[in-house]
This record gives structure tokens, C-alpha cells and sequence, in this order.
């Protein structure tokens, strides 16, 4: 009889903390929330409750314990974790209303504890911030340590036996960040759950611990077995069980290129960017928060290419932001880049992202009111952002970008605007940078044709090109019958985007791509080709873009670029394109 | 009895651990203390009651405070509040 082979299946969910893991199975079974459900004698009622009660207190002890013997190098976030299922567990919601339904019902304990956590688990998932409605799960993992305890078992998970030598995964129905510290001393080397979501506090012990997790599984529980083979794709969210020997082996080499690539990146971190013949680059940062400055600032940004203002207008219903708050999150950037120069675009919100959920809703909303135009709609919401702005350039190099502009009236008015902030700001006795910079952002393909006109009033242009690709080619990559359509190297987008950079580069203003663009490795040896020498992009990026603009000779990419340029066929200009990125 | 109108002003709202450290406070106190929000009343000392509020920020909050010490569990409620919860 021939041996008997697992056969290999794939399970899919959500990847909640990046990499590859390959290891065996290690099960962990749950109490089963499902109880048995008797009444209480009258007279043993009191008896009840006490057990309750002293399964409390157990757990209480237990969770005391963990968090007492937290190893030193366990996240941060676990104490806090454990504070707040300590404070759970105490709550009255699982204390005192079970008890008066053990005392009024009669209800066994087992049975009063979860009726209760039906009625609590219901409330927690009418809740709209996710989340807060993912706390269910900790007060579900809390009510499970009681029942254990009322089982009379003590909560300690099934370790892995000593003879186990291969790497463990660990397979459970839900684990408590708690739970994990138990498999900090075996070889954790990832884990999948059925439950759980992106923000359910086991994902975020997962990250800061930084090893590859799935979750949302739903039926990994039911279909792995224990010691089964498994791989762990935190990229993907994709759990393959009983691997063949091939696949087997394509995800060690992927483990181990990835472990290889990772260090090689690092050691560009502080190598100066510059192509191979010596032009030097500006990477910059997108950042959306003043708190993300110092984070781009470690990851060796030149400064902030675009700091989206929307986070301070969002969610606020009828209340904007006045001067005073915008100038301190604005100098907050500032400070934090420590004189570099900071990039803030003016507030790009409007028909699409509305500020109220009144707004009326425009008929077309990426052609409708926003960005520049509803700013301009709203001069009076538009000069304290401008005053708060110029008031931040006292503190730091701030350049000013105007997002959606294609009409000259549109840089008359908000430098009309601007003139009027700075002599309010006079005669209110503030300090401001008198030279601030303006420039334009382009995303609509009209701006391209009137750049004299930009050019001659303002100071700097950033290309944005997911709006440019979107108002080039009138595709809504939202729309997914037509996202295929959403061409990135369609010939008209690629002309419009080298003629600003070059138009820019021959009377020497500054130009920046701010869109995925920049961010993409995959495109850094185009946008070189064409001229360009500043990359704005989420820091996240800066090394896989860096990479390539070490490798890259600008001098040769920009003949074949032109080639790209005046290519008519799409064939050659795929052939050319694949060409251009595999030179060296 | 104490009632006052607070609001939330702390970025994350009552989350998770701003929640602990009210039901941390108020638990001091020998007083009632209750929340309002909208229709919604919950003891201030139970922290599933106050994250279900899911109060972000801005968020307008009725207080009040029943017993002895009401006032100082009024104050110290009002002052938590106030210091964005050690958030920022």
C-alpha cells in the first residue's frame, strides 16, 4: 500500500504582519463557548455565585502573574493589553449582572456568563468605529479564561512537547496577545487564527514582534491538523497546508531572498543618492500627519514633498480647525525636519471627500467642486489656512503647494489671498517668511499646456500623477469596470509628465512627482530617463527606489527614454520599456 | 448631584486605553459617576460601558456625579479630559 500523502490545500485570509514563515502546525483547541446550560437549586444560589466569583478571582491572579513576569524584551503595548483585560474581567458588566442572573434566574454560572456576553458581544458590533468594535474579541478571550476556570482547568496553553524540533506555527480559533507571551521561549515563528482583523490588538502585538501572522482564516481550526506542514504568507494572507516539495522550495528561496534583500537594502540607508554618473537625487517625503515627520526624518528623508493638510479638516463635522490649531500641527512638521524643507498642500478635500456628511453630493465628484476651487469657494476657510501656513514658515522652510490648478484666475485669486494673509499677519505683529514659496501641483492635463503661465507666477511645480492619469485617460480606477484602463505608461500620460519635467528643468525651477509614481520602483528608471531629480513618495519606499537610482546612468536612460517618447506602436513600446529596466 | 457638559478633545477619542484610565479614575471615587451621549447612559466605571459610547472626538458628554465626593470626582473627571488623556 503506498504511503499515505496529506493532500496540500490553501487557506486564505487577512496578512496582519509581513513575511514568510515555514514551520509545523501546533493546534491550540478553545473552550468551546458552548456550556452547559441547568438551574439552580434555591438553595445553592449563593453556592453559585461564589464560584463566579472565585473564577474571577483566579483569572485575576493569573493575568497579575503574566503581566508581573513580562519578559523584558515583550512590546511595549502587552502591559497595557493585560491592564485592560484585568479591568474587563472586573467590570460590572461580567460581574455583578451575571450574578443577578445566577440569583434571579437561576441560571448555572456557565450559562449566566455567556448569556451575558451575547448581549455585550451584540452591542459591541453595533458600534461604527472598527476599532473599538474589535475590543469584542478581548472581552470574549476574558470570558473564556473564566469558563476555563469554572471547568476547573487552569487557562496554561498546551505547550509544545520537548522533542518538537522543527519551527512552530500556531494554529488557534483566536489568540489573546496574553496567550502569545506562553510561546515566547519556543520557536514562534508565525501564527494564523480564524477570528480577528487588522486592528484586533494581536495584529499589533504580531507587528511590533515582526512575525508573519494571517488572521480571519475562519476555518483553519477545522482543517489543520496537528504537525501538519505549513507555510505562512504574510504578504498575501495565504496559508498553504501539506505543501509539495516544489512549493516547498520556491518559498524557502522566497524566505531567503526576501532575508537577503532586506539586508542588502539596509546597507544603502546611508549611502549619498546619486545615479552612477554622479547626478545627485532628492528623495522626499508624503507624510499625512505631523507625526509622521520624525519617522520620514529617520528614514533619511531630504525634506517633505507633500504633506497632505486633509487630516486637520476630516471627521470634524462643522467644526474647521481654526488658525491657531493648523499653525501648531503645521510648526509641529516643521520642527520636526529640523530645517529642511517642509512641502504643505492646501486643503484638497471637496465634492469627492466631504468635509460634512450633508455636503451635497456633486454629480461627478472628480470633476466637481474641490481641491483649489472649493478652497477658493471658501475664501474666508481658505485665509486662515494661508495665515496659519505663512505663520509656520516663521519656524522653518515651508513651501506652499496649490492642488487642481488650470486656470490663471485661479493663481491671481489665492495669491491675492496670500498677499492679503501676509498683511493681516503684519498688523497682527506675527512673523512670517516674506519669500515663501508657492508652486503648483499638476494633475490636470490643462495645466500642462498653460505652464508658461504657472511658471512665470509661481516658484515650483510637484506632478501628481494619479489625478494627471485619471483626468488624462477619464478613467476612475475605483470603477472596476474600467480600472484595466488605468494606464500608467499610456504614451499621452509618460508625454505629459516629461514635458513638465523638462519644460522645468530648462529655466532651473524645481519639479517633483508626488503620485505612486514616485514611489515605484518600477517607474524611478523612466522618471530619471526623463530628467527628473526630485522623488517624493512614502518613506516606506525610499531604499527600493534608492536602489535603483544607484544603478541607474541618467546620461544613457534619457536616450532611451526618448525612444519610449516617439515610440507610435505599443509593441516596441513595451519591448523598450522592458529594455529600460533591465539596463544597467 | 454634579452635571456639566464636557467634551472629548484627545485625536483618538475614548479608545481603548484613554477608557482604562477613566474607569481608572472614576473607580477612586465613593460617588455614582454617570456618562450621557445622546440617548446613551453608562457608569463611568465600567470600561465596556465607556467604549461603548464609541465617543470620538469632539464628542459632547453629559457627567454626573451622585455622592459625597462628587465634586472632586467631577473635577478630576473634567481635568482627565482636559489633559487629552496624556495623549498629546
Amino acid at each position: 500500500m503506498a504511503e499515505q500523502i496529506d493532500a496540500s490545500f490553501t487557506l486564505t485570509g487577512i496578512p496582519i504582519s509581513r513575511g514568510i514563515a515555514l514551520g509545523r502546525a501546533h493546534l491550540i483547541a478553545h473552550t468551546a463557548l458552548e456550556v452547559r446550560h441547568y438551574l439552580i437549586e434555591p438553595s445553592a444560589v449563593e453556592v453559585e455565585v461564589n464560584r463566579l466569583c472565585t473564577a474571577t478571582e483566579e483569572v485575576h491572579t493569573e493575568l497579575l502573574t503574566l503581566r508581573d513576569t513580562l519578559p523584558e524584551d515583550a512590546p511595549e503595548e502587552m502591559a497595557a493589553f493585560l491592564d485592560v483585560h484585568l479591568m474587563i474581567l472586573h467590570d460590572e458588566m461580567l460581574t455583578k449582572i451575571p450574578a443577578q442572573l445566577i440569583r434571579k434566574q437561576r441560571y448555572n454560572a456557565e450559562w449566566a456568563l455567556t448569556t451575558q456576553l451575547e448581549i455585550l458581544s451584540r452591542q459591541f458590533d453595533e458600534i461604527n468605529d472598527a476599532y473599538l468594535r474589535e475590543r469584542k474579541a478581548d472581552v470574549v478571550q476574558i470570558v473564556e479564561r473564566v469558563l476555563k476556570r469554572l471547568a476547573g482547568a487552569a487557562h496554561a496553553l498546551a505547550a509544545p512537547t520537548s522533542t518538537t524540533k522543527d519551527d512552530l506555527i500556531v494554529i488557534a480559533r483566536d489568540i489573546a496577545p496574553a496567550d502569545m507571551l506562553q510561546f515566547k521561549h519556543h520557536a514562534l515563528i508565525g501564527f494564523a487564527t480564524d477570528l480577528g482583523g487588522e486592528t484586533s490588538h494581536t495584529a499589533i502585538v504580531a507587528r511590533s514582534l515582526d512575525i508573519p501572522a494571517v488572521v480571519g482564516l475562519q476555518h483553519a481550526c477545522q482543517f489543520i491538523k496537528q504537525n501538519d506542514w505549513l507555510i505562512i504568507d504574510g504578504d498575501i494572507g495565504v496559508v498553504i497546508v501539506n505543501p509539495s516539495q516544489l512549493i516547498l522550495n520556491e518559498y524557502r528561496d522566497k524566505k531567503n531572498q526576501q532575508q537577503q534583500a532586506h539586508k542588502k537594502l539596509q546597507r544603502l540607508r546611508h549611502t549619498p543618492t546619486q545615479t552612477e554618473d554622479g547626478i545627485p537625487i532628492t528623495l522626499l517625503a508624503n507624510i499625512e500627519i505631523p507625526d509622521d515627520a520624525p519617522h520620514a526624518l529617520s528614514a533619511g528623508a531630504m525634506g517633505v514633498g507633500l504633506f497632505r493638510s486633509e487630516f486637520l479638516f476630516m471627521n470634524r463635522g462643522e467644526h474647521l480647525p481654526d488658525e491657531e490649531e493648523q499653525f501648531l500641527a503645521y510648526r509641529n512638521a516643521v520642527n520636526a525636519m529640523g530645517g529642511l524643507p517642509v512641502t504643505i498642500r492646501t486643503i484638497d478635500l471637496g465634492a469627492d471627500k466631504p468635509l460634512y456628511a450633508d455636503h451635497i453630493a456633486s454629480p461627478n465628484a472628480a470633476l466637481g467642486l474641490r481641491a483649489i476651487r472649493w478652497a477658493l469657494s471658501e475664501p474666508h476657510m481658505f485665509l486662515i489656512q494661508l495665515r496659519a501656513l505663512l505663520r509656520a514658515s516663521a519656524c522653518g522652510p515651508v513651501q506652499i503647494l496649490l492642488p487642481m490648478l488650470a486656470h490663471h484666475a485661479e493663481v491671481e485669486q489665492t495669491l491675492l489671498l496670500l498677499a492679503r494673509a501676509k498683511s493681516e499677519l503684519d498688523i497682527a505683529g506675527h512673523a512670517y517668511d516674506a519669500n515663501i514659496k508657492v508652486g503648483a501641483m499638476i494633475e490636470i492635463p490643462a495645466a500642462v499646456f498653460v505652464l508658461p503661465m504657472l511658471m512665470q507666477r509661481l516658484d515650483f511645480l510637484s506632478i501628481g500623477t494619479n489625478d494627471l492619469i485619471q483626468y488624462t485617460l477619464a478613467v476612475d480606477r475605483t470603477d472596476s469596470a474600467v480600472a484595466h484602463l488605468y494606464d500608467p505608461h499610456h504614451p499621452a500620460v509618460l508625454q505629459l509628465i516629461a514635458r513638465v519635467i523638462s519644460e522645468a528643468n530648462r529655466v532651473g525651477m524645481p519639479v517633483a512627482v508626488c503620485g505612486e509614481m514616485a514611489g515605484d520602483p518600477n517607474m524611478t528608471r523612466l522618471l530619471l530617463g526623463m530628467g527628473l531629480q526630485e522623488f517624493s513618495m512614502h518613506p516606506a519606499q525610499f531604499l527600493h527606489v534608492k536602489k535603483e537610482i544607484l544603478q541607474a546612468n541618467q546620461a544613457q536612460l534619457s536616450k532611451l527614454v526618448h525612444n519610449i517618447l516617439i515610440s507610435t506602436d505599443p509593441h516596441t513600446t513595451r519591448i523598450l520599456l522592458a529594455q529600460l529596466n533591465s539596463s544597467s | 448631584m454634579e452635571k456639566t457638559i464636557i467634551t472629548v478633545t484627545n485625536k483618538l477619542g475614548l479608545h481603548a486605553r484613554a477608557s482604562a484610565k477613566l474607569t481608572q479614575l472614576t473607580s477612586r471615587f465613593a460617588s455614582e459617576i454617570w456618562i450621557t451621549r445622546n440617548e446613551r447612559r453608562v457608569n463611568a466605571k465600567s470600561i465596556m460601558g465607556v467604549m461603548m459610547l464609541a465617543a470620538g472626538i469632539d464628542t459632547q458628554l453629559i457627567l454626573e456625579t451622585i455622592g459625597s465626593d462628587e465634586k472632586e470626582a467631577a473635577q478630576a473627571v473634567i481635568a482627565l479630559f482636559e489633559s487629552k488623556f496624556g495623549e498629546e
